[in-house]
């Protein structure tokens, strides 16, 4: 439980009315935070934030990182690392040799390198196409916007293709470096052969359109001012604003060291790396994770920084450094414990996640799964930990996560509760809907009669709104679909006849439309209409196995926490609903819709839903 | 218990229980700890100063005969390395620090079986007279209880007699971790907690200042901490001899206590006892961060954390280097850090005059 801040620079008390109230900040608030010495309550602002978006996760990937030639045709003066061709430390990687590098447990392999002048385009997607698929675990990170400008000229094909043919050999995100700093004063001086924000926001902006979610960074510490910084993020932002496709914000402090140029002498002192995590994470209000990449920031400074405002703090990737006396054990594994010890010390829950940030294994107990959706406000708004810590996750991931046992208890989608009734205790509250529910929502091109045969995309998202829908067409209007899944992140809606989406997104899709999709059903009104029935969407659940002081300790907590929530729902989530583009009213209006308590018609509706997915015939998991 | 109760007392100055103590401890989140602790540090020292000095902490001995599991300094008489200074080894060396500009030594031995109690009055005498430039901070207590042994004196004698020879300061080194469950596993042959505070509640009846320090990340849980602390803030009741409260993490490299403590304490726990020491220990005025003992970056945090000191420059230093933990800086370096940090820096002596101010700090 965080205590609220008592400012010792009352400055920064309007900035913060601000952020409380969600709304965003300006670059004038980004230089109060950044001038201010109350380093602790700028912590704890950035913090309180972070919290609201991830709970008390922080994530890391089993990462390797390939750079496949050093060779490069680019002289920058920051650069260490590049060479030109019959340079003696000149390198050039064969596939078979970055093969080698590479072992079965990792989940993201990371491929950035030099811009050699006489690799054939082949050569590069080869590269992604086999570890593709030699490591059936392993997903492919690949290619800075600055190495895709230069596929772009080198080949003469538009990025749109050169993104399209790396996306079909297997790369599924990339990394954001090559940003530097945005702004074209420090570019002339320190690396004016390097693409500018235009040409990197460019290729960032399609590769999300074309459904390639990536990250986003920031190198800080040399002759940057402290507005470039802020112009630099708040450049993101914008585009973060158009496309939702950015995974992550990644501050790179710059190192001095062996470079053409010295702008600075010094590393950047502590103070300013956390601040620049702290004001990253204000000021990015939309970007899902701020990371503290260890490798340059140092374990320390990183290790601090999980109480900054950062969730994320990148992998194994360079574990080596950690893990200089290895001994009997992998660097790799040495890497991974000292990670899990560093985030378990820092009070958080330790995520191992693939690469799109979907959680794996939690390494740590009494995790209890919060539904990151507007609607389960009332229950988290007023929630007091005690023993237990918050992992917001989106139902299907939750359902994949408990079934692995990762889970202690939480509010579970229903038919993940179905799926582990053994394991589980129903607790006596729900998500349940009245009669409609705005947040559950069919987008369609075609009415429901003319939908036989058609393809609907479904948000990789859901795990019981998925059922219900197969219900609906299968039991209430007689039609056969095909379903397919839509990945985690940006999405490219337009093979498809129609689209389920939920939660947040639905609720934002309801109020300015889908475009191309005209028409727009509510499920849950489609069920009250048929069944006059409420409909259950989640239920609390509690493991059989935690210990009976736990499980009273849960029940008070939660029902203090509807208690405190009263039916105040814009206290607990207007400024959620702001986020999302809702008026408080429509807030009000939203969670006031729903049944929060488990009562008998409510037990009847899921009885009654149950047996109707069982007799439900198309098949809707294809694979996880 | 609460927090904000807990939180309520401690901003209207009153001290906190053992209990409370520990519930901080366990439940406070790491940012409302620091946010209490820098409330309580900017009302004892306001004027947003942090202090450092110019010292050096060299050996005149390595050899020693209490064997603790956390060490890797050590070495029996006549074991490979083992080595034991002269007198006027000692001196050459404080004069070569004087002239490095150092004004403290910091000297302690290893607890040595035969060294007579002369060859320690005459190294104080000497350093008195022949470097008056430095301070002598010497000898931890089980050195001095070494010498009570070895000389057949008791330990206010011992005490008495270096006080005479010109010693007015004694380092607070080898406490550990004040409780015997503790130093029964760490450190079983060199003395009871109760020695340590004898032997410093002895020194500062006579007028000594000395330091206390808390090694932690070993073997300790949260309620030994919790002792530790609180044995600590009792004693200073008694005489106020205690300038500075000091904690480092224990550093396991070459130590048998290696195999079952890996790795050194990560900074948030270090940040905890910083921040937990300074909230706790309502008596002291000072709380040591440093830039050695976690690294430079830890030490710059911790001045938000309630630590209004960062230690000394550490000329030399054979203890942590022992354990493969080497940290080195200068003057300059040691302002710049604390400047980054948005605080002035100001050099001080071992008992906190201050000496010069480097003004122009700026905020990061």
């Amino acid at each position: 439980m965080n205590a609220p801040i008592t400012f010792h620079d009352r400055s920064l008390i309007p900035v913060w009315q601000k952020v409380r109230h969600g709304e965003r900040l300006t670059l004038e608030d980004g230089l109060a935070l950044y001038r201010t010495r109350d380093l602790i309550s700028l912590g704890k602002m950035a913090h309180a934030v972070q919290q609201e978006l991830s709970g008390d996760a922080v994530y890391f990937v089993l990462n390797q990182k390939i750079e496949h030639t050093n060779v490069c045709v680019l002289s920058c003066k920051f650069c260490n690392f590049a060479a030109r061709k019959g340079d003696a430390d000149a390198y050039e990687m064969t596939t078979e040799e970055i093969l080698a590098k590479l072992t079965p447990e990792i989940a993201e392999v990371h491929i950035t390198g030099g811009m050699p002048p006489d690799w054939p385009w082949e050569r590069y997607l080869d590269i992604v196409r086999t570890i593709h698929q030699r490591l059936p675990n392993a997903d492919v990170k690949a290619f800075t916007a600055v190495e895709i400008d230069f596929f772009h000229k080198k080949f003469k094909m538009p990025i749109e293709e050169v993104l399209r043919q790396l996306k079909e050999a297997g790369v599924k995100t990339m990394p954001g470096g090559g940003a530097e700093v945005f702004s074209e004063r420090v570019r002339r001086q320190l690396f004016n052969q390097k693409i500018g924000a235009k040409t990197w926001l460019d290729i960032h902006r399609i590769a999300h359109r074309m459904g390639i979610p990536t990250n986003s960074t920031m190198l800080y510490g040399h002759i940057e001012t402290l507005d470039e910084r802020l112009t630099h993020m708040t450049k993101l932002r914008e585009l973060q604003d158009e496309t939702g496709g950015f995974l992550t914000f990644v501050p790179l402090p710059f190192l001095p060291g062996d470079t053409g140029i010295k702008p600075r002498e010094r590393f950047t002192s502590a103070i300013d790396d956390l601040k620049t995590i702290a004001v990253s994470r204000l000021m990015l209000d939309n970007i899902p994770h701020i990371k503290a990449y260890w490798v340059m920031l140092t374990e320390e400074v990183a290790s601090v920084a999980l109480n900054f405002g950062a969730d994320d703090i990148d992998g194994t990737v360079g574990g080596e450094k950690i893990a200089h006396d290895a001994g009997a054990v992998t660097p790799m594994t040495l890497a991974k414990d000292q990670i899990i010890r560093i985030i378990r010390d820092a009070g958080k829950i330790p995520v191992e996640r693939d690469v799109f940030y979907n959680p794996l294994k939690l390494h740590t107990t009494n995790v209890v799964g919060k539904i990151p959706f507007l609607n389960s406000a009332p229950f988290y708004a007023h929630f007091e930990r005690r023993q237990f810590k918050i992992l917001p996750v989106v139902p299907r991931r939750m359902g994949l996560l408990s079934e692995r046992g990762e889970m202690d208890a939480g509010l579970f989608s229903l038919m993940d509760y179905f799926r582990q009734e053994q394991a589980f205790e129903l607790l006596p509250w729900c998500i349940a809907t009245r009669d409609q529910v705005k947040s559950v929502m069919l987008f369609s091109k075609e009415g429901w009669g003319d939908l036989d045969g058609k393809l609907i995309g479904i948000t990789d998202e859901t795990a019981t709104s998925v059922h219900l829908l197969r219900v609906l067409l299968e039991k209430k209007y007689g039609v056969r679909t095909r379903f397919e899944r839509l990945h985690a992140g940006v999405n490219d809606y337009s093979a498809y006849d129609a689209v389920l989406l939920i939660g947040d997104e639905a609720l934002r899709r309801n109020k300015y439309g889908l475009p191309g999709f005209e028409l727009v059903y509510d499920l849950a009104r489609e069920w009250y209409d048929w069944q006059k029935l409420p409909f259950v969407f989640a239920v609390w659940a509690a493991k059989h196995t935690i210990a009976g002081e736990s499980k009273r300790n849960l029940k008070e907590i939660i029902q203090n926490a509807l208690d405190a929530c009263g039916g105040d729902f814009v206290s607990v989530g207007g400024k959620h609903g702001r986020r999302i583009g809702l008026t408080d009213e429509e807030t009000q209006d939203y969670l006031a819709g729903f049944n929060f308590t488990l009562g008998e018609r409510e037990r009847e509706a899921m009885t009654l839903f149950r047996d109707l997915v069982r007799e439900c015939k198309v098949p809707v998991e294809g694979k996880a | 218990m609460r927090f904000s109760q807990i939180a309520k007392k401690v901003r209207g100055a009153e001290r906190i229980s053992r209990e409370e103590g520990l519930f901080l401890l366990r439940n406070a989140a790491l940012l409302d700890l620091g946010e209490l602790a820098n409330e309580i540090r900017f009302r004892k020292n306001p004027e947003g100063q942090v202090t450092f000095l110019l010292d050096s902490n060299p050996n005149y001995s390595n050899i020693c005969t209490v064997d603790c599991i956390f060490c890797a300094f050590y070495r029996h008489a006549g074991d490979e390395g083992a080595y034991t200074y002269t007198v006027d080894e000692m001196i050459a060396n404080f004069k070569r620090a004087a002239a490095c500009g150092v004004t403290t030594i910091l000297l302690q031995g290893g607890v040595h079986p035969a060294l007579p109690f002369e060859y320690y009055t005459e190294l104080v005498e000497r350093t008195v007279r022949e470097v008056p430039e430095v301070y002598p901070h010497f000898f931890s207590t089980s050195e001095i209880i070494g010498m009570a042994e070895v000389s057949g004196r008791t330990v206010p004698e011992v005490l008495r007699l270096l006080w005479d020879a010109g010693l007015r300061s004694i380092p607070g080194g080898g406490a550990e971790i004040l409780s015997d469950r503790v130093k029964r596993k760490i450190s079983s042959r060199k003395g009871t907690s109760a020695d340590w505070l004898n032997v410093m509640r002895e020194a500062h009846r006579i007028g000594y200042k000395t330091t206390a320090t808390m090694m932690y990340g070993h073997l300790e849980t949260d309620e030994d901490i919790v002792e530790h602390l609180d044995v600590i803030r009792e004693l200073q009741d008694e005489g106020h001899g205690f300038t500075a409260f000091i904690p480092w993490s224990f550093k396991p490299g070459n130590t048998p206590l290696e195999k079952i403590i890996p790795r050194h304490a990560t900074p948030v726990r270090y940040l905890q006892m910083i921040a937990f020491s300074r909230i706790y220990l309502d008596n002291f005025d000072h709380i040591q961060a440093s830039w050695f003992s976690e690294g430079k970056k830890t030490g710059q945090i911790a001045l938000h954390f309630g630590a209004d000191d960062f230690g000394g420059t550490l000329l030399e230093e054979n203890v942590h280097a022992a354990a493969n933990f080497v940290n080195k800086t200068n003057v300059e370096e040691c302002v710049q850090l604390i400047h980054e940090s948005g605080f002035a820096a100001a050099q001080r002596t071992t008992l906190y005059e201050i000496l010069k101010v480097y003004e122009g700090s700026a905020a990061a």
